[in-house]
């Protein structure tokens, strides 16, 4: 982490797989904030997945070899923050990368990366006084969903909170549900589809009853079950990444 | 059949875990049953058992026998037994319950016969300590026996001032356990189920009318 | 016999009751999968509401508890005493087994389910029993006792009330501290006013006495009372019990005979440590101060005591316990039984316990079935989670619900229990994405092909491949349109 948060001026981004497949605009628009902030970004290449799927099921060969090349692409001999707009992908090159590629000739490289690992919304929350002076204003009544291994793992809860606040006209609204799980939990969605559904289903007529317009996360696995659920049953609110609601009021 | 020998060696022959060492409770942390400093024991006690639903009487030694017996009365009970944990208030209550017309025999002899035990009203104990940071009293097989405080309708327990410690802590620290027999119990507030759809029931298969009373220091 | 049959005068136990109905003899888990087990619970809408609000009730109960005080502290406290007690687990048994029998218990050991049903059955028998109250035992329903009891002729009354609605409705207790929570009133006054051979009123104060006095007589006519345990104290010998409906205590107290059934993992080291792992124990389990009868028996009644049986029996149960010491799971071992792990997780408050398929459900079901029933029979339900790890920061003893579960996730990956077809998905995708050429290449066609599939952005067609995705969502892959 750089001495001085506040002179932070490039940083890597890491878009993760599930940034590179249907959450692009999460990516594009983690960009535009970025260049809203005065903040040079790259893309390294040749980053894959984190590996963490396969990690998570308890494959821990394939997540390794996967996690091996894009930890090869991002260690780039630099020490500038990467950024990872998924807090669950964060937390896996964070806490989890140690573990999987322990006693391996990576291990040095892992816990290298590791450290230079930023969630995003954390990292923004750092820059609060530069959003403010960009005078981002959007009037939305907005939901905010914990997602379980950002909060419990990252122990990240007030980061995306104090980002979203820097907004003129939002109202954030705290759900009762917000540390509940969405019942994403990656392949668990497509092993138990009913149940993942039913939990997604209550997330949803909570913030149906407390009259949200938005509902923001910062993990696209989160958002994507959510809004793929509420898209299906037409319910009238819409699932964005923290990321595009500031790039939305900013523009 | 495995014995005792067979049944621990293949315990013992498993490998050992990591031991972080028996913590020294003295370090202990606060927990909601520990007793704040400089808190008065008697009006904690009161405070917690109400909160579990018993009726608190505080009375000085004079008083306990008309108490109990107005609660007896009042709860309309019938067939009364006393243990012998209630000791210095034994004849008193006796001699009171008399004037009200009432019959308390003496649980030990009542006990024997479980049709008999079964079917009492209302039990009058002692205990060997109440615990005011828990709201609980504490009896002992040798003097409320198992059964003598839960096995009625009604229990009403007298509680001396000195015999109220702070918390689970100091239950646990101090002697009164000793001499407790074959068995000891913390008893506080009545008989409680919410298995039917959340709505709590006093009086399942223990008492639901439950008092205590605390006795003040002389 | 201090009291018989004969003896009790007063109500005799209304019709229906003598032979309560039986408990299911198999369980579920291998005849039929978990998402099987939960499509059932999940089609009684009720069930479904009444699991959720129950768990949401006591969750919110055990957080106001704690308020105030140092609760992390408390738990770290309660974690080294649980690992301590469980690194010396032969040792402490043994001065507990000393202790015991110095105060007259007389000690039996069951290595396994089926000797655990042997012994109590054997004791049954020797002893002319016919009739037992029940209080509510985990370690019971594991080893499936009321069935074996029944074979050799003898009646069991289950006495919590919501394990008696249970025995009666031959079903199954869906949370370990509350049987009931996903069965109705309505539900309870059918099967009460069933076995009164009249209608009852249909409330919880009626139906609740109307089982008080069947079980009342039962208490002063069995022969032997079995309950379970919820710690051994090394130091003294003791059985600790805790109920709130007092029949624990009554369980312990009247019948002539008592036996217990208790894990070996349930010992502590002294009683002073109930100071620290009682508070937790009942703030987890149901939000109280501390639960309302707290009983601690070592041995029989004694000389000069006016009530108690007069022969007490321990069956300590091993069953795939001692297996777990010293690896990677003994912390499973820490476990207490509380239930808080159940009431905080979002999968159980979907699916209930009987999804999990055996005696235990939510987190701790889905670490200890595997374990104790094999990676076989049950590893899938390490897979039942989405490992959100809100049982860690819940559990009383601090267990790391979250590492043994993705721990047995990949002991099924170590010894070959992966479906075939999940094995070759993976390989596969190592392959690819383990490569940045592949990899870009392979996002390319999947954007391309989501994007063919979408309308408005959206793909909501079933494809193959998003079956399972697409049955009840949609997959949005471009800003939604509206
Ligand atoms: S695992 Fe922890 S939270 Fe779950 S029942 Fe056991 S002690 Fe309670």
């Amino acid at each position: 982490m750089p001495d001085d948060v506040g002179m932070t001026v490039a940083v890597q981004l890491f878009p993760t797989c599930i940034g590179d497949v249907v959450a692009q605009q999460t990516v594009t628009d983690t960009e535009r904030v970025l260049d809203a902030l005065g903040i040079d970004h790259q893309r390294p290449s040749g980053t894959t997945c984190c590996g963490q799927p396969a990690f998570n099921s308890g494959h821990d060969s394939p997540a390794r070899s996967v996690a091996k090349a894009t930890l090869k692409a991002l260690d780039d001999g630099s020490d500038l923050p990467i950024l990872v707009p998924s807090g669950s992908c964060a937390s896996m090159v964070r806490l989890h990368w140690r573990e999987l590629f322990h006693g391996t000739p990576e291990a040095e490289a892992a816990t290298r990366i590791a450290r230079r690992v930023r969630e995003l919304s954390s990292f923004l929350a750092e820059h609060t006084d530069a959003l403010r002076d960009l005078e981002p204003s959007l009037a939305v009544r907005v939901g905010y969903h914990d997602s379980c291994h950002m909060l419990r793992e990252l122990r990240i809860k007030e980061a995306p909170r104090e980002v979203l606040q820097t907004v003129a006209g939002l109202e954030l609204v705290e759900l009762d549900s917000s540390e509940r799980c969405c019942g994403f939990g990656g392949t668990f969605s497509g092993r138990y589809p009913d149940v993942s559904v039913a939990m997604a289903d209550t997330k949803i007529d909570d913030m149906v009853a407390a009259k949200v317009d938005v509902l923001v996360s910062s993990d696209p696995g989160c958002l994507m079950q959510l809004a793929g659920r509420m898209s299906r049953q037409g319910t009238p609110v819409r699932a964005v990444h923290v990321a595009t609601l500031m790039a939305e009021a900013l523009a | 059949m495995t014995d005792r020998a067979s049944f621990l060696a293949a315990i013992r022959s498993a490998p050992r875990g990591l031991d972080p060492g028996l913590p020294d409770r003295r370090d202990a942390p606060d927990a909601p049953t520990q007793l704040r400093v400089g808190e008065d024991r008697a009006a904690r006690l009161q405070a917690e058992a109400e909160a579990a639903s018993t009726v608190v009487h505080r009375v000085t030694a004079s008083d306990v026998a008309a108490t109990v017996a107005r609660v007896l009365v009042e709860a309309n009970s019938q067939r009364i037994a006393l243990t012998t944990d209630l000791a210095p208030f034994v004849d008193d209550v006796q001699a009171t319950l008399a004037v009200a017309g009432l019959t308390g025999a003496i649980y030990a002899e009542v006990a024997p016969n479980r049709a008999h035990a079964g079917a009492l009203d209302a039990t009058v104990t002692g205990c060997i300590a109440a615990v005011a940071a828990s709201g609980s009293i504490v009896t002992s097989a040798a003097g409320a026996g198992r059964a003598g405080a839960l096995i009625a309708p009604t229990h009403i327990c007298v509680v001396r001032d000195e015999q109220i410690v702070g918390g689970l802590h100091e239950l646990f620290d101090g002697d009164v356990l000793a001499e407790a027999g074959s068995l000891f119990a913390l008893q506080s507030g009545p008989s409680r189920s919410a298995d039917i759809e959340k709505v709590l029931i006093l009086g399942v298969h223990g008492p639901g009318n439950v008092h205590l009373i605390i006795v003040a220091p002389d | 016999m201090s009291a018989t049959r004969e003896d009790v005068g007063g109500t005799p136990l209304p019709p229906g009751w003598a032979k309560p109905a039986h408990q299911p003899d198999a369980f579920e888990l291998t005849t039929t999968t978990f998402e099987e087990r939960a499509a059932k619970t999940m089609a009684r809408p009720f069930a479904r509401g009444a699991i959720a609000n129950a768990t949401d009730h006591a969750a919110a109960l055990t957080t106001a508890r704690f308020v105030g005080t140092d609760h992390d502290a408390l738990r770290e406290e309660a974690r080294k005493i649980r690992a301590h007690a469980i690194a010396n687990l032969p040792d402490y048994l043994d001065h507990w087994i000393d202790q015991a029998e110095r105060k007259g218990t007389v000690v039996h050991y069951a290595s396994d389910e089926s000797e655990a049903r042997r012994i109590v059955a054997q004791i049954c028998t020797d002893q002319q029993i016919t009739r037992v109250v029940k209080s509510k035992s985990m370690a019971s329903e594991e080893v499936s006792l009321n069935s074996a009891l029944e074979a050799v002729g003898v009646d069991i009354y289950e006495t919590d009330l919501g394990e008696f609605v249970v025995q009666a409705m031959g079903d199954r207790p869906g949370h370990v501290i509350a049987p009931i929570l996903h069965r109705t009133k309505d539900e309870v006054h059918e099967l009460f006013s069933a076995m009164a051979g009249h209608e009852l009123p249909n409330e919880a104060e009626a139906l609740t006495a109307f089982a008080r006095e069947g079980l009342r007589h039962a208490f002063l006519t069995a022969d032997a009372g079995i309950s379970g345990g919820n710690f051994l104290i090394a130091e003294t010998g003791d059985v600790l019990l805790v109920t709130n409906e007092g029949n624990g205590r009554l369980t312990t107290s009247l019948p002539p005979i008592h036996i217990a059934l208790v894990g070996i993992e349930k010992v502590l080291p002294r009683r002073r440590d109930l100071a620290v792992l009682l508070p937790l124990l009942t703030g987890h389990g149901t939000g109280q101060q501390i639960t309302t009868y707290v009983s601690v028996a070592a041995g029989p009644r004694r000389q000069g005591e006016p009530d108690g049986p007069e022969q007490m029996h321990v069956v300590l149960l091993d069953a795939g316990r001692s297996a777990l010491l010293g690896g990677e799971f003994e912390e499973a071992l820490h476990c207490i039984r509380c239930g808080a792990c159940q009431n905080v997780c979002p999968v159980y408050r979907q699916v209930g316990g009987h999804a999990y398929g055996w005696v235990y459900g939510g987190p701790i079901g889905a670490v200890l079935t595997p374990l104790f029933r094999g990676q076989e029979e049950a590893g899938e339900l390490a897979h039942a989670t989405t490992l959100c790890g809100a049982c860690d920061d819940v559990c009383p003893v601090k267990i790391p619900l979250h590492d043994l579960l993705l721990g047995l996730r990949r002991r099924s990956d170590a010894d070959g229990h992966v479906p075939r077809h999940e094995q070759l998905a993976f390989a596969l995708w190592a392959q690819v994405w383990s490569r940045p050429l592949l990899y870009r290449a392979s996002t390319a066609v999947a954007r391309g092909s989501l994007r063919t599939l979408a309308r408005d952005g959206v793909v909501s067609a079933k494809t193959p491949l998003l079956r399972r995705w697409t049955a009840g969502r949609d997959l949005v892959v471009g800003r939604r349109a509206r």
